[in-house]
């Protein structure tokens, strides 16, 4: 992600976290408070210093917080005693709601827990996850916000067709009406052969229906899977129906995705991943739940199982070439 | 100390009026410099910095100039009653310190830190 990109980002969030202060602090300072914060970010990101970026972005989500509530404090205080009378419940009520919006709406904490975007993401990479930028804006808000449609290239996080409960992380391979084959591993989008550094591969042999996509439907096919085979091809090509995402890992012999289970309704996708915050070596069924033997490990072996050259790795959305 | 009453002021706050000793400044000049003075040991976040400001000017160590630069920031500047309160905190810091020495809990001269003699 370009460094501008996640500094609209870090402002977009703030200037919507600036409600929860109370109204009349907000309406004298919230302006230059916004400004402030622009201000250093534009700053470190002219400096390309994204560590001490994204450590200012916590360090005001942090002050953010224990001032919210100072101030909230503050303004019942002041209002007690000049005996006005205030809604209070409202304005906590405000608060707390911004409190929600934010942990739950703005973004997610999300982990990897297979290895399907090796080398670009690695088991055990937890991260936030954006989940403003893909999300329907509405007329209105498309004209406010930079909200933007997932492109070819993407590394989107989105909700497994096959079951909701599960989120995915992978590369958007097809839009809406592109045609989609594989030839020997390599991707053939719309007639052209695709150049994708970004893959990587790890078995030498070739099985069919894996690496020469779309074949005819295996047992490992899953029900929409099988629905693609069925109503979505022609002449040997996938052709991706409107509304939907067709979508791979990057790591190709090893990824389930789009050639198993079928397209990703485009409300599905959750957004865009940021920065992997932490980074910890674990096998995947330790880190789909949190288990009590998941959290002795994890307190025995924090520094030596911690990848620390992960931590704050932004993965890149990446455009293939087309040949 | 008992001749300057101040209360002991809080760590942003005192390190907000030594910012503005050094002439009027915006907010976002009084954080860089704060960060500066302590060598980003104390990284002031909006919220505390202009909350801190919020209460300094009721109790009136700082007020604000009447001076804006074309993007509308407001500047402020430090009052009598503020350079007599940081000076007061600055009197305890300093008796905080030889108090320290006298425990041993400091060198008398720390190298790194001090031009000449304590």
């Amino acid at each position: 992600m370009a460094p501008s990109m996640l500094v609209r980002f870090l402002c977009r969030i703030y200037s919507v976290l600036l409600y929860a202060y109370p109204r009349e602090f907000r309406l004298e300072y919230g302006g230059e408070m916004a400004q402030l914060f622009r201000d250093h970010c534009s700053h470190l990101a002219r400096a390309h210093d994204r560590q001490r970026l994204i450590r200012f972005g916590l360090l005001s989500a942090a002050d953010w917080l224990t001032t919210t509530i100072k101030e909230r404090i503050a303004s019942v205080w002041s209002a007690g005693r000049l005996h006005v009378k205030r809604n209070f419940v409202t304005e906590w009520a405000l608060t707390i709601l911004i409190y929600l919006f934010a942990t739950t709406t703005l973004m997610q904490a999300y982990v990897v827990p297979t290895g399907s975007m090796e080398k670009n993401l690695m088991v055990g990479d937890h991260m936030l996850v954006d989940r403003l930028v893909y999300s329907d804006p509405g007329p209105l808000g498309a004209h406010l916000l930079p909200y933007r449609e997932p492109q070819r290239g993407d590394i989107v996080a989105f909700l497994y067709p096959e079951d909701v409960r599960q989120t995915y992380v992978k590369r958007v391979i097809g839009l809406p009406g592109d045609r989609i084959r594989l030839e020997n591993k390599q991707v053939i989008r719309n007639g052209h052969r695709l150049i994708e550094p970004y893959t990587q591969h790890v078995d030498e042999s070739r099985f069919p229906y894996r690496d020469d996509f779309p074949t005819s439907p295996e047992f490992d096919t899953t029900p929409r899977g099988l629905d693609m085979f069925a109503h979505h091809i022609t002449n040997g090509e996938v052709i991706v129906p409107p509304g939907t995402l067709f979508m791979m890992g990057d790591n190709r012999e090893n990824s389930a995705d789009s050639r198993y289970w079928g397209f990703v309704p485009r409300e599905y996708v959750v957004g865009k991943p940021l920065f992997v915050y932490w980074s910890y070596d674990a096998p995947t069924r330790d880190l789909e739940q949190w288990t009590l033997t998941h959290v002795l490990d994890v307190a025995a072996h924090f520094f030596t199982r911690t990848r620390w050259d992960r931590t704050l790795f932004v993965p890149r959305s990446e455009a293939a070439q087309e040949q | 100390m008992t001749k300057e009453s101040t209360e002991p002021l809080t760590p942003p706050v005192f390190h907000i009026l030594l910012a503005l000793t050094g002439g009027e400044c915006h907010g976002y000049g009084i954080m860089q410099d704060v960060a500066q003075q302590t060598n980003d040991a104390l990284q002031l976040g909006p919220g505390t910095l202009y909350g801190c400001l919020k209460r300094m000017l009721a109790a009136g160590l700082v007020e604000e100039s009447s001076t804006a630069d074309h993007e509308r920031r407001r500047y402020y500047r430090i009052t009598t009653l503020g350079q007599r309160a940081a000076r007061a905190e600055a009197q305890r810091l300093a008796e905080a310190v030889t108090a320290a020495r006298s425990k041993r809990l400091l060198d008398r001269v720390k190298p790194s830190m001090a031009g000449g003699k304590s």
